[in-house]
């Protein structure tokens, strides 16, 4: 009896997932805006610093906007904020030097957010910047926001005890990575940072060793938030900051719940971005994605005006994109996050070889392995689209799906074999699958090493690893070009391990471009570094550019005004409003 | 309970005339053991069928080529223009046409069926190995250890104990990606065989404790029976004493045992896979592909049903033909 059982259940399960699989797949379905052009810029007009920033059509005021994440924020305490959760929690309750004025399609300004500019490049040589402070911005408290609690607040993050934030600010001043040891805030809590003065309540001046014309964007970043001495509770900040945005910390139970309430001391006249419509904002963790996406798709009682932080998961991808009712409450875009098939140059040191790789590469093909257009997207560029001074261009045209015949011509008949070294993860194996077939349709021979998946970045990294081809991404921390094509492709900061430059390319002639771009005023880098990263990609190839990495999420049918941040590619709330 | 020469002889005298043999002739028909159980193999159905269906898979695994040249589908061919945007197969249950029986791959759009059949090729040849290969270590010391006792008993229960108390995975872990390192450094293709040799070699090298200790107990059991003595006495050799007079009586449990390990190291290969240290993407394995699969349960169902269904019938036909074995050699431990 038993084995027949056994069988019975066996054919009752076989038969339920054949009829679910038994409805037609026609193709139809969502499609990604594709031509989603950045045209970022720093502001030059002093009014576009000014608040109140402009009403959202349709934006209610009142109601409780929910947040569902898996996991907590690491950090609330603005200066050790670097997580992109903790990135786009901070703006409701802190302020910065600058913030992005950020359309949620790819227009960006940076504008003075506490400053009523975005600073002033003293001397015209990048070393002495200047910010003036607003009038009438404030604490939680209501006591004035003045330069001495943002030089405290950028003091403070010299402090090794609150780590986790980024560390440009403090290095530049310091002009060490040690900055830590060079100027100790523990034995001089009330005094600056060298190179950090404050002149009277309204100037904060930076003064560096070096030209550092990214400052204006580097000071977007959670860093510069102010702090008043007198509430500063070192690390325990990071349970209850003291607020100078739209919202305060109303109730934190760590990893379980954050609840923000209106602050009313915050005046939206001086704030450029952010909005105060809700009147409250959850953040609730614990959820799985899968568990935070099937809530907010059934869309009941809180949930209604509720996001899931967590991007739609595989699993559920073609159920959300199918439902056509599902459609106004997702959101879909790119994100700055890149990705390239990195040719390690040390190797593979013949031109015509990396072009015919980037002949060869059949995008199509890869984002439909990764799992399709909510996923990834396809890039012919270094920088991803949403920096500044993006100049679109396809260095090597070969349609969607790859020129074979192109490559095979530029290869002349010989067949070079090439290493791909991928982390032994479900997507890299996929992908590893996927380029192997397309280069050997090509007439490359494609060997497949497989990296232990947590060891993959570091081995990558190292100068003479054992590989010539593997799969590199960059997220930078704000979209100027300085923060890339430097980052990624100045030969002369490769060192032994820890490279960012992956494919360890170096040309002196790139080099000394880079050198003059970054000498330029901030304003003006942006078009050459769109000119520098076309003449890398023709005159060099170091990289095959594969796609950007796709933001897809799903809110309640009473959430509104949340956008993908064209910054960090996660979902904003400065506009966020719950419909009434 | 192993069957002596002497039950043997008993039971065929009990059992010939239910051969149909109406005219009332008694006539005694000698047979040995092994026509016994085969006849009574015979008679069940369940065996009946599993045989047959293992057979079937067998038969489908060593014509890999020829279904392949008359599929005229590979392995690696990637068919993506039939994939929608979002790399879900077009058409009904994932895809399914007249080119493609059991549809493509999300993603990729490799072909399910001729991957498939391959992976039914890798996935039984690894088992059929491990499990040949346990069988033969685990018999041997089972055998010495059990008739020769002594210190040698003992050095051989210790090494089982040690290997028993080894963990299995995080071995499987630590050994694989070293092994592979090892002996086709960083820039070499790790090829097919190799892995699969690893796997092989993994198994056996863990498997081979519970046949030992089985195959042991049945030989202390034996050697103290008259027959074996009457052999010893007669002055018959170490050789002659083992192959002669002790195995061909403990054969029932060590088939047994064979039938059902094969099975178990099918669905090992595929956990393996699962945790990614059986085999890679390029050789195509059921346990890969079930692991691929499951993310798919939701939006392409036919995906996870065809290898699963089939990995689903594989082990179940074993095992039951396991069972129905084990049954036919040894009568009186059932019902």
């Amino acid at each position: 009896m038993r084995p027949r059982a056994a069988a019975a259940a066996g054919g009752a399960i076989a038969l339920v997932v054949a009829l679910g699989a038994c409805s037609e797949n026609t193709g139809e379905g969502t499609t990604v805006d594709t031509n989603r052009q950045q045209a970022g810029v720093i502001a030059t007009d002093p009014k576009d610093s000014q608040g109140p920033a402009a009403e959202i059509d349709g934006a209610a005021k009142g109601g409780t906007f929910t947040i569902i994440r898996e996991t907590p924020i690491s950090h609330l305490d603005p200066q050790r904020t670097y997580s992109f959760a903790g990135l786009m929690a901070s703006p409701l309750f802190a302020r910065y030097l600058t913030t992005w004025k950020d359309d949620g399609k790819g227009g960006l300004v940076l504008v003075g957010d506490l400053a009523e500019n975005p600073g002033k490049n003293v001397d015209n040589d990048c070393k002495v910047w200047e910010f003036t402070i607003k009038d009438g911005v404030k604490f939680e408290d209501g006591s004035p926001i003045t330069s001495k609690e943002i030089a405290y607040g950028i003091a403070r993050s010299f402090d090794p005890d609150l780590t986790g934030g980024p560390t440009y600010i403090q290095e530049w001043l310091a002009d060490t990575a040690q900055y830590d040891t060079k100027w100790d805030f523990k034995q001089n809590k009330t005094s600056l940072p060298p190179g950090l003065t404050t002149p009277d309540a309204k100037t904060l001046r930076f003064e560096f060793a070096k030209p550092r014309c990214d400052l204006p964007f580097a000071v977007s970043l959670p860093t510069t938030a102010p702090l008043k001495p007198e509430k500063d509770t070192g690390v325990n900040l990071d349970q209850k900051p003291f607020s100078s945005g739209p919202y305060k910390i109303a109730k934190n139970q760590v990893g379980v719940q954050l609840t923000l309430d209106r602050n009313p001391n915050w005046d939206a006249k001086t704030d450029p971005v952010r909005h105060q419509y809700p009147d409250q904002f959850v953040w609730s963790f614990g959820p799985t994605a899968d568990a935070a996406n099937n809530r907010v798709i059934a869309d009941n009682g809180a949930d209604q005006s509720a996001l899931a932080f967590n991007s739609v998961p595989a699993s559920l991808v073609a159920k959300v994109a199918g439902d056509p009712a599902l459609k106004p409450r997702t959101l879909l875009s790119p994100t700055p996050s890149a990705n390239q098939l990195v040719i390690n140059t040390q190797r593979v040191k013949d031109l015509k070889i990396r072009q015919a790789l980037n002949y060869a590469i059949d995008r199509e093909g890869l984002v439909k392995a990764l799992g399709g257009q909510t996923v990834a997207q396809p890039i012919t560029t270094l920088m991803p689209p949403s920096t500044i001074g993006y100049k679109a261009y396809d260095a090597y045209p070969a349609g969607a799906n790859g020129n074979v015949e192109k490559a095979k011509e530029l290869l002349g008949g010989q067949t070079p074999e090439l290493v791909l070294g991928v982390a032994d993860n479900t997507t890299e194996q996929a992908e590893a699958v996927q380029l192997k077939g397309n280069l050997e349709r090509a007439g490359f021979k494609i060997t497949v090493r497989n990296i232990p998946d947590d060891a993959k970045l570091d081995e990558i990294k190292k100068k003479d690893n054992p590989w010539d081809l593997y799969i590199g991404n960059w997220a930078a921390d704000w979209p100027s070009g300085a923060s890339i094509l430097p980052v990624l492709y100045d030969g002369r900061t490769i060192k032994a391990e820890g490279n960012s430059n992956q494919s360890y390319f170096n040309d002196d002639a790139i080099n000394a471009e880079m050198d003059r771009i970054l000498a330029l005023p901030p304003s003006e880098q942006g078009p050459e570094w769109g000119k520098l990263d076309e003449r890398i990609m023709k005159e060099h190839a170091p990289v095959v550019p594969l796609y950007v990495d796709v933001a897809y999420n799903v809110h309640g049918s009473r959430a509104g005004g949340v956008f993908i941040s064209s910054v960090f590619g996660y979902p904003n709330f400065v506009n966020a409003y719950v419909k009434q | 309970m192993s069957l002596s020469p002497v039950e043997g002889v008993a039971l065929a005298e009990i059992e010939s005339p239910d051969e149909g043999d109406d005219s009332g002739r008694t006539e005694f028909v000698g047979r040995s053991p092994g026509q016994l159980a085969l006849a009574r193999l015979k008679r069940d159905r369940t065996a009946l069928i599993s045989g047959g269906l293992l057979a079937f898979f067998v038969l489908v695994a060593l014509a890999v080529p020829l279904i392949e040249a008359l599929y005229g589908v590979g392995p690696k061919e990637q068919f993506q223009n039939r994939l929608d945007g979002y790399g879900m197969p077009l058409g009904y249950a994932g895809g399914v046409t007249g080119e493609h029986w059991f549809g493509l791959e999300p993603g990729l759009g490799r072909d399910i069926f001729i991957r498939m059949v391959h992976g039914l090729r890798t996935s039984l040849f690894i088992a059929f190995a491990a499990a040949v290969l346990t069988a033969v270590i685990g018999v041997t010391l089972g055998t010495l250890a059990g008739y020769l006792g002594g210190w040698l008993d003992t050095v051989i229960n210790w090494i089982t104990d040690l290997t028993l108390a080894m963990p299995f995975l995080i071995i499987a872990l630590a050994l694989m990606p070293t092994v592979a390192l090892r002996f086709y450094g960083q820039r070499e293709a790790v090829p097919a065989y190799f892995q699969i040799g690893v796997l092989i070699a993994i198994f056996a090298l863990f498997g081979w404790t519970g046949t030992a200790r089985l195959v042991r107990g049945q030989i202390i059991a034996l050697r103290e029976r008259e027959f074996v003595e009457a052999a010893r006495a007669s002055g018959a050799g170490l050789g002659h004493m083992l192959f002669r007079q002790l195995l061909p009586n403990a054969w029932a449990p060590i088939l047994v045992a064979f039938s059902l390990a094969v099975p178990q190291y099918i669905t090992s290969e595929a956990a393996l896979s699962f945790i990614g240290v059986g085999l890679t993407d390029e050789t195509p394995s059921f346990g890969r592909m079930i692991y691929r699969s499951l993310d798919y349960l939701q939006t392409d169902p036919a995906y996870v049903f065809f290898p699963g269904i089939t990995i689903f019938a594989l082990v179940f036909a074993f095992n039951l033909f396991g069972d129905a074995l084990r049954d036919a050699l040894d009568p009186k431990s059932s019902r």
